[in-house]
Parts: C-alpha cells; sequence; structure tokens
C-alpha cells in the first residue's frame, strides 16, 4: 500500500517558461514499416496499402502515420457490441454522419485478446494465427482494418512485431492461412477507431449541434493504445506539449469542451481481463480508488471520456458497489469519446449511443449538455413497443435518425410512468 | 612542412589543461573555443561547487584560465569554430570560422576537447514532466540555484521543505539507446544534496536511485558525509512518474528494499541527466575523420591503454568528448593528450629535418 | 487419476504434472520437474525479446496496479527468472503471475524487458502442464472460454446476468430483463444477436477451430478442463469435417 502523506495542496502551479520540446525520428526505436516493406520485398507477405484519402497523424517520435478516411473495414469488439452496444453504433454513426462508407463485416472474429491475456488458453501461434485471418479477410474485401478496441490493437502490434522478428512464426501463420485458402497479409499501419476520431475531430466540430464549453471531461487512455509499441501512438505538439499521447484529448477540445487533469492520468483502469470476470473485488478497488474518486476529488469532472472497451466497462461498472457502500451520491459517468462525439452531433442517446447499458449515472450529464433525455427515452420506450409488437422486426439507421417527436428541450410533460423509474 | 603547432578545440577543463601542457613542453597552443569566454560548460552551466572537493567552479576554473591567458605560447581565438581540415598528422591545414571571417591554421597535431552535452530530459522514458512543471529541474537547473546561494521552488518562490533526485535519467536506458552510465551523476546529485542541506537545515533531501556509483575517494569524500552529517535519505528504487497534485509534485516509485510501492509529495525534484556527445563533437568527428562508438562519442583507439588516441593518428581526443568522464579523468587525459601531440609533433619535425 | 479437492490455494504448489499431463495433488515435485518447466520458459520463440538483464530498479512495481493490491512484483519475478532461481520461478507459476492484470505499463522498464510478457509465457506453462495454480485461478472461467470458442466472440449480452454480475447494480437485471427487445432495438445489422457479440459467418467460425487445432491450443484446453474440452472438440471436429478441412496435421 503506498505510503499516505497528508500535506495540504493549495492552488494550481503556475504555467512553465522552458519552452517547447520535440522528440525526433532520430530518437526512435526500430523503424518496423521499412523492416515490413523489406520482408514484403522478399515475398515473405502482402503489404496492403493504406488507401487514399487518409490523413497524416503525428506518432510520438514526430513519424507520420497514415490513417483512412473511409473504405474501412470494421474490426470490432466483443466486449462493446456485447455489453456496451453504444460505442460500436457510435462509431458507425459517425462514419455515415460524414459520409465515409465502411464495410461492417461477419467474417470477423473476436481478437481473443481478452481470453489469452485473461487465461492464457493460448499461444503466440494461436494470436498470431487469429489477427492474420482478420486482416487476410479484410483484404479479401478490398478494405480496411480498423480496430475498435484498444486491446485488441495493442495486441496486435505486439503480433506484428513478433511476426516481424521471427520467421518460424511467420511461416507456420503462413501455412495455417494457407490452408484456407487466404494469403498472408499485414495492413501498412494498424489503426484503431480513436485515431480515425482523432483525424477526422475538426470535421465533427464543424456538425456539432450543442455548446461544451461548461462541460468538464477528465481523459483515461487506454493502457494497451499507448503502452504497448509505444512509439506507434498518436502525439500531437499542441497538445499536452506532446510529452503525453494526443488520443481523446485532442478530440475533446476541438469540441470546445474543459479537459482537466488529475494525478492517476498514467494508471490503469483495472480492467484485468481475468479479475473482470472472476475477480472483481480488485478491478472494483482499483478503478473506483485510484481513478474515480481521485478524478472526483481533483478535478470533479461531468463525465470521464476514454477509448477502450475495457476501460469503459471497467469505469463505468466499478462505481454501483462503491457507491451502496460507501453512501456516495454522484458517479462519474462514463462515456467513449466516440459517443459523446455523437451526442455532441445530435445523436439520439439511446437509439444511437444506447446509453441505457451504462451503470454509472449519465442524466446530469445530458441535462447538462442540453439534451431532454426524458423525451428521448419515450421516443426510445415508443420504439420498443412497436419492436415488441414485431417480433424479428430491428431497428434500422434510419429509425436511428427519425426525427424527434418534439423539439429538443422543449417542454413536454412527461409521462408519469417514466418519471416513477426515474425516466429510464 | 610540418607544422610545430598544437590545435587544441575547445575551451573548457580539458582543452584549457591541454593548452597548459602543451605550452609547459614548450610548443604553440592554438586554442579555439565557439563561445565568447572560455571555461566551458562549469562556466556556461553555471556550476556551484566541483565534484569532487567541493572547490567553487568560477574559482577554479578562473585559475586554470589563468594559467593560459597571458601566456605567449597560447593562441587563444574566441568565438570561433572548425569549419573544415585536410593534411596528415604533422602537417594539418584546418579552417576556423571566425567573427571576421574564415582563417586558415596549420598544426601539427590536434586535441579534441569539445565536451558532452546535457540528456534533454523530454526524451526520458519514465514521465518527469520538465516540460511541464516548472519544480521539476535537471542538475544543471539546480547548480545555477545553488551558485547563486538561492534555491527556492520557480513556481512561486517559497522555499522548499522536501527536494528528490532521481538519478539516471537518460542513461543505462536500452529504449532511450544510452545503454552506458553516465559515470558523475550520483557524485553530483550527493553533492547538490550537501549543498541544499547546508544551504537549507530545514529541507529534507532524498535520493532514489538504482545503484550508487561512488567509485574511491567519493564513497568517504561525498557518500558519508551525505547521510551521516547531512542526512540525505537514500532510497533504492528509480521513480516512474511525478505528477501535480495541488501546488506539489507527487513522486511515484518502489523502494525496492522495503518491497512496496510509494507514493511521496515533493517540492521540487530534479533530475540526474546524464551526459550525450555534445553537437560540437559530434561535428569535429565528422570534419575529421574520427571514429565514434555507437553513442556518438569519440572511440578512443586503444581503450584503457591509450585513452587519448583516436583512430586518426594526430588527433588526440581529451575529457567528455570521449564518452562520460569526471574531472580527475578530464585533467589526466588532458595531460596525456597534450604529452602525446607534442611527442608527435616532435617525431614529425625531427623526421623532416633528417630528410632536409 | 482423479485430481483431489482443494482445501484452499497454496502459492507453494502442491501439484505435480504427469508425463500425461494431469495434476495430482501431493508431495511438491522434484527439482528436475520444476527445471523442466523453467526451460519450457525459456524455449518460447518470445522470451528473448522479453528478458535482457533486470537492475532492480523497480520501475515496473511503481507503474504496477497489482502490486497496489496483491503481494505481487513484477520485478521480483522478472528478477527470479534472469537469476535461473529454479524454484522461486515454480513457486510464482503457481500463485503470482495469476495476479497480473496484464495492462503490460511495466513496458516503462528501461532495460527493455517485458515483466508482463514473461508471466504470460510462465502462465502457458502452467496452462500446458496443467498446474494447479492454473485450474483454480481459472475456477469459473470456462464459460468464458466455452463462449469464445464456440461463438468467435469472448463475451456475449446474454451474459450480463445479475447472478453473474451482482455488483454492477441495477443495470444488470434492466438488460437481462429486456434483453431480447433491446437488442433489436440497435441499428447496425451484424449485432442483433443475443448469444454472440455480432453475428459471426460459419465459415469464419470454422477458419477459427482450425486454427486452435492446428496450433495445439485445444490440447491445452484438455490439460485444463477435460469436460470443456470434450464438447469444445465435438462441436469443433463437425465443422471441420463438414468443411473438408483434415483433422490430422
Amino acid at each position: 500500500m503506498p505510503i499516505p502523506i497528508n500535506i495540504p495542496v493549495k492552488g494550481p502551479a503556475a504555467p512553465t517558461k522552458k519552452g517547447e520540446f520535440r522528440r525526433t525520428p532520430d530518437d526512435a526505436p526500430e523503424d518496423l514499416k521499412a523492416k515490413m516493406l523489406e520482408l514484403e520485398a522478399k515475398g515473405e507477405w502482402i503489404v496492403q496499402r493504406v488507401p487514399e484519402p487518409y490523413v497524416e497523424v503525428q506518432t510520438k517520435y514526430g513519424k507520420p502515420k497514415k490513417i483512412p478516411l473511409q473504405h474501412t473495414w470494421h474490426h470490432k469488439s466483443c466486449g462493446q457490441c456485447g455489453h456496451i452496444p453504444g460505442y460500436s453504433t457510435s462509431i458507425f454513426w459517425l462514419h455515415r454522419k460524414l459520409g465515409l462508407e465502411y464495410n461492417d463485416p461477419r467474417d470477423q472474429t473476436s481478437c481473443t485478446a481478452w481470453n489469452y491475456y485473461a487465461s492464457a488458453t493460448s499461444n503466440s501461434a494461436a494470436q498470431a494465427g487469429v489477427a492474420m485471418r482478420n486482416f487476410a479477410a479484410a483484404y479479401e474485401t478490398g478494405y480496411f482494418p480498423q480496430i475498435h478496441c484498444a486491446t485488441s490493437y495493442g495486441h496486435y502490434k505486439e503480433v506484428r512485431s513478433e511476426l516481424i522478428h521471427h520467421k518460424e512464426l511467420r511461416d507456420q501463420v503462413r501455412e495455417i492461412l494457407k490452408k484456407m485458402g487466404k494469403p498472408l497479409v499485414i495492413p501498412e499501419e494498424i489503426v484503431h477507431y480513436s485515431e480515425w476520431v482523432y483525424a477526422v475531430r475538426h470535421e465533427i466540430a464543424k456538425r456539432q449541434v450543442l455548446d461544451l464549453s461548461q462541460i468538464t471531461v477528465t481523459v483515461h487512455p487506454a493502457c494497451h493504445y499507448y503502452k504497448l509499441v509505444s512509439e506507434d501512438a498518436i502525439y500531437d505538439p499542441d497538445v499536452y506539449g506532446g510529452q503525453r499521447t494526443a488520443i481523446v484529448t485532442g478530440v475533446v477540445e476541438a469540441l470546445g469542451a474543459k479537459v482537466a487533469d488529475y494525478s492517476t492520468w498514467f494508471d490503469c483502469c483495472g480492467f484485468g481481463f481475468r479479475h473482470i470476470l472472476v475477480q472483481r473485488d480488485f478491478t472494483r478497488s482499483f478503478a473506483v480508488q485510484r481513478k474515480i474518486e481521485v478524478m472526483r476529488d481533483e478535478a470533479n469532472p461531468d463525465v470521464t471520456l476514454t477509448h477502450d472497451t475495457g476501460c469503459v466497462t471497467t469505469l463505468d461498472k466499478s462505481q454501483f458497489a462503491a457507491q451502496a457502500h460507501k453512501g456516495v451520491t454522484a458517479a462519474i459517468p462514463v462515456l467513449s469519446e466516440a459517443q459523446f462525439a455523437a451526442l455532441a452531433m445530435g445523436a439520439h442517446p439511446y437509439r444511437v449511443c444506447q446509453l441505457h447499458w451504462h451503470s454509472a449515472d449519465y442524466h446530469p450529464l445530458l441535462e447538462k449538455m442540453g439534451i431532454d433525455w426524458r423525451e428521448r427515452w419515450r421516443e426510445f420506450e415508443d420504439d420498443l413497443e412497436r419492436l415488441k409488437k414485431d417480433p424479428g422486426a430491428v431497428m434500422t439507421w434510419d429509425d436511428a435518425d427519425a426525427a424527434p417527436t418534439q423539439a429538443f428541450g422543449a417542454g413536454t410533460r412527461p409521462h408519469p410512468a417514466h418519471l416513477a423509474h426515474g425516466g429510464r | 612542412m610540418p607544422s610545430e603547432s598544437i590545435l587544441i578545440i575547445g575551451g573548457g577543463p580539458a582543452g584549457l589543461e591541454a593548452a597548459r601542457g602543451v605550452a609547459d613542453l614548450g610548443y604553440k597552443a592554438i586554442l579555439v573555443e565557439k563561445r565568447g569566454q572560455l571555461g566551458g560548460t562549469p562556466i556556461s552551466a553555471n556550476y556551484a561547487a566541483l565534484t569532487h572537493g567541493m572547490r567553487d567552479a568560477s574559482e577554479v576554473m578562473a585559475e586554470i584560465v589563468a594559467a593560459v591567458s597571458g601566456n605567449p605560447l597560447v593562441d587563444i581565438r574566441l568565438n570561433a569554430t572548425v569549419t573544415g581540415s585536410s593534411g596528415a598528422a604533422g602537417d594539418f591545414r584546418v579552417t576556423l570560422q571566425e567573427n571576421e571571417g574564415p582563417a586558415p591554421v596549420e598544426a601539427g597535431a590536434i586535441i579534441v576537447a569539445t565536451g558532452f552535452d546535457h540528456f534533454d530530459p523530454g526524451r526520458a522514458t519514465q514521465q518527469y514532466g520538465y516540460y511541464e512543471y516548472d519544480d521539476v529541474l535537471t542538475l544543471q537547473d539546480a547548480e545555477a540555484m545553488l551558485k547563486e546561494k538561492k534555491f527556492v521552488k520557480p513556481s512561486n518562490g517559497q522555499v522548499p521543505e522536501r527536494v528528490c533526485f532521481i538519478q539516471c535519467v537518460g542513461s543505462r536506458d536500452r529504449q532511450i539507446g544510452n545503454e552506458y552510465c553516465s559515470k558523475v551523476c550520483c557524485g553530483i546529485a550527493s553533492k547538490q544534496a550537501i549543498e541544499i542541506r547546508q544551504l537549507l537545515p530545514q529541507c529534507k533531501v532524498f535520493i532514489f536511485y538504482i545503484d550508487m556509483r561512488m567509485y574511491g575517494y567519493w564513497e568517504n569524500e561525498i557518500y558519508w558525509p551525505a547521510q551521516e552529517k547531512y542526512k540525505v535519505q537514500y532510497i533504492r528504487g528509480v521513480i516512474s512518474e511525478i505528477v501535480r497534485k495541488g501546488d506539489r509534485l507527487m513522486i511515484r516509485g518502489e523502494d525496492t528494499t522495503m518491497n512496496r510501492p510509494m507514493e511521496v509529495a515533493m517540492d521540487i525534484v530534479i533530475l540526474s541527466v546524464g551526459m550525450e556527445p555534445s553537437k560540437g563533437t559530434k561535428e569535429i568527428a565528422r570534419i575529421l575523420g574520427l571514429a565514434q562508438n555507437k553513442y556518438g562519442f569519440i572511440d578512443p583507439a586503444h581503450g584503457s591503454l591509450d585513452t587519448v588516441s583516436t583512430s586518426v593518428e594526430g588527433v588526440f581526443v581529451a575529457g567528455a568528448a570521449a564518452g562520460p568522464k569526471d574531472l580527475d579523468d578530464t585533467m589526466g587525459m588532458a595531460g596525456a593528450a597534450a604529452m602525446k601531440a607534442a611527442g608527435l609533433v616532435r617525431k614529425k619535425a625531427s623526421v623532416a629535418a633528417g630528410r632536409s | 487419476m482423479a485430481t483431489g479437492t482443494g482445501t484452499g490455494a497454496s502459492s507453494a504448489g502442491l501439484a505435480r504434472a504427469t508425463s500425461g499431463g494431469r495434476v495430482e495433488r501431493g508431495a511438491e515435485p522434484p527439482f528436475e520437474e520444476k527445471l523442466r518447466l523453467f526451460n519450457e520458459v525459456k524455449a518460447d520463440l518470445r522470451f528473448s525479446d522479453y528478458l535482457y538483464g533486470c537492475y532492480e530498479c523497480g520501475i515496473c512495481v511503481a507503474v504496477c496496479p497489482s502490486a497496489r493490491f496483491y503481494d505481487f512484483s513484477p520485478r521480483r519475478i522478472a528478477q527470479a527468472v534472469a537469476r535461473e532461481d529454479v524454484e522461486l520461478v515454480y513457486e510464482q507459476m503457481n500463485g503470482e503471475v495469476w495476479e497480473c492484470s496484464q495492462c503490460f505499463s511495466c513496458l516503462v522498464c528501461p532495460r527493455k524487458n517485458n515483466p508482463g510478457g514473461i508471466i504470460t509465457i510462465m502462465r502457458e506453462v502452467a496452462v500446458k502442464n496443467g498446474l494447479h495454480s492454473a485450474k483454480e485461478a481459472l475456477e469459473g472461467y470456462s464459460r468464458i472460454i466455452y463462449k469464445i470458442m464456440s461463438t468467435g466472440t469472448q463475451v456475449s449480452p446474454d451474459m450480463i446476468r445479475p447472478d453473474a454480475f451482482p455488483d454492477w447494480g441495477p443495470t444488470a437485471k434492466e438488460t437481462a430483463d429486456n434483453l431480447e427487445v433491446w437488442r433489436r432495438a440497435m441499428p447496425p445489422d451484424t449485432m442483433h444477436t443475443t448469444s454472440s457479440s455480432w453475428e459471426v459467418d460459419d465459415k469464419t467460425l470454422t477458419e477459427l477451430y482450425l486454427i486452435w487445432h492446428l496450433t495445439g491450443v485445444l490440447d491445452m484446453i484438455k490439460t485444463l478442463d477435460e469436460s470443456l474440452h470434450m464438447i469444445l472438440v465435438d462441436v469443433m471436429e463437425e465443422k471441420l469435417e463438414e468443411a473438408g478441412y483434415p483433422l490430422s496435421g
């Protein structure tokens, strides 16, 4: 346990006067991209090129990374699609609203990294096999992979490293894929969806309909995004002076919300892979004590935003037990930046952002953002009634964007039955 | 036509001592210094007391400078850099760039004393926030304050209650690529710790380290007094991050001897940054075609047996241009370089005389 | 031979792996067995990427979330492996390694070690050899393995049940009660599923089985949980045969 020190803390420190610092590509560790292309030249594999149009973003040592805007193959996340479906839905919705076409495949398996990190009931060959099978499936459609989960992303970066450095692993995986009639293909860049959101953040801001200037956000960056293969992550000289990853923060700033810092920014959320499933006292204690309580005490945010399945799950689901135990009132709502950006662009909080799947109370946040959640919930309950009456019917993208029955925020008397159960 | 002059590039401790040595041996030294003043890093980086011995840096450097300025055998060229070179041992033709324009110089031997740069802590593997927080300093930032005998928090001018040093910043690190040890930072940090405790007896001082590198007499002259007389707290475990908590800094590490993670508030954190080859060292190595090791320092040709000869005959190196060096090393190398340079010049001259 | 009923976890590891890979509770295994397991860790192709030397600086512990809540130390594990302390490594493989949260914050190591990666390899060896600690750590986890192996996604909407996640609050119950209609009330057309996270093509699932079959993952599951293995093999072999993949090799 940490040694507690009780020292009174006063105000924030004055801004620094030390000037600018930039990392240079000379400081970067080995150039994996160059090695990847060398292997292609030797016929070891195919490197799937990033399609145009793409945006170039800066990574940790100043090297550019290409982020394709459209024609992307969406490598979905089981935790998102399974437990936080508004997360995946918002990612797709943002693409649709920006007019950027994509492929949502059925020919996709989970990356299986959650299982691997939790139980080790796998090995490097199987993990590489799963990754490369998914990449080959994307290649076959001609669309370029965009990865939804930060753990899938980090894991695939690891797999790429292992394949580049170990010929015997490449040979083994190539043989396995050959049996399925698939080539050994690696994408030129491994792209996380939050890198795409960062790349189009100004386009999102242009289409923003809500004023977020009064919303205070704390950002939680995912360990697996920036700590695995750390040189391949987005850094921006205008965000944290290029000293911390700019992911998510860059988007929040573009949307005009306030970013508040807190002293456990670099800490893991406590997901634990195995722990969150079978030993949740660890996950819960860690998430609440190291992240949520610190955020509340130091930053008092309206929402905390993150960009990974596990982090959203952990931070959102861990608060209930702590509240019940301690009698703490306010929770900090937890959203992905995709859901937050979608709300900013006027997305329906339930049809698109699927907030009813979230645990920590998000209603005060929606009110502060100027969203009439009672009305939106009434609409959604009507949707549910329609769906119940018609088994087999599903909500469509057109349904999700159907015009609201009442204008945003217009004073409608909510149905008393809705209020009785808190409007949910 | 062989020249009997010896060109010395760099006017810091190594270059100055080499120039004195060359002059004492009766040869002409041309001392080239890119700055407008002599004294090298101890002067330009405002060093307070020197490690070890605790003598005042400005005083010591003034003495060394006095030994060469006004010396008829030492031709001092300030605001001058070397831009090109040709020829070979005994007969080098070097071009200088001075204020008035380019100037040719002939020399029989060259001594490179272009020194080191301090590691930029923005490149550290760990999250030290040097560019985010005013109260995170480097060793040279602390030296400058100690020289003024005013050690306060840059953020608000208040006297600190708790100060700590973090060792090995930019050294012993495979991720950065500087796998070597910078040799002097343990001694310097301990020396500064003593100076802070002398200035501010109420201030607690901590040093977080991986190993305490206190060679030879540094152990009993610096380390033991720091602990015993000045109660500096040495804790084995390097810090992983510095974050702000209110108007204080929070540091995180593991107290490895106690086997537990720790999180402690500090007022000032001093990063013990290591040495890297200076821009001048890398530039000179390129111009003179000197072999460098993978870190960019000038590679001595024969390791421990000859610390001053380089891969090019007639070109010698002294001081931190060849790698992390303490002051003892530097002064020793400077003397050895002066001796070998003079020896070479004499041999070449006598060979030429024998022929004519 | 039947496995004994456990009376409680002991990190000293009262397990012996027989040549058949079955676990028996009993006396401490002989040194040769512990050495064999240690060498299996070293033989992994990633080992030389994950462990250089360790100068015991403690940065990995400083950033480790598990070190704050358990008596767990990535430094002690890296040190034990670096020192080739076979006894200590065996002890760690039988306990501590399961406390790692696999966040890889320990990649800040200045020697470029990967303690989390070393732990991953140690866990794999524990599973492959049916060490008791692996079985204990993964108790209650079989349903996840079954889910990923049989549907191609690791969790599914129908796993959110109040009995499974009582600490997640009333959302768990509300989700479970309304699951069927809530899953139809979302636009993405691959996500109208309850027993998997999205619709996975049959062909895709078969390809996944082939990967596990060919890389020995099914064998690992066999040592861990025989009955789970039987179920999986039945499902997979049928699909593989249908698709025309030869089951040998």
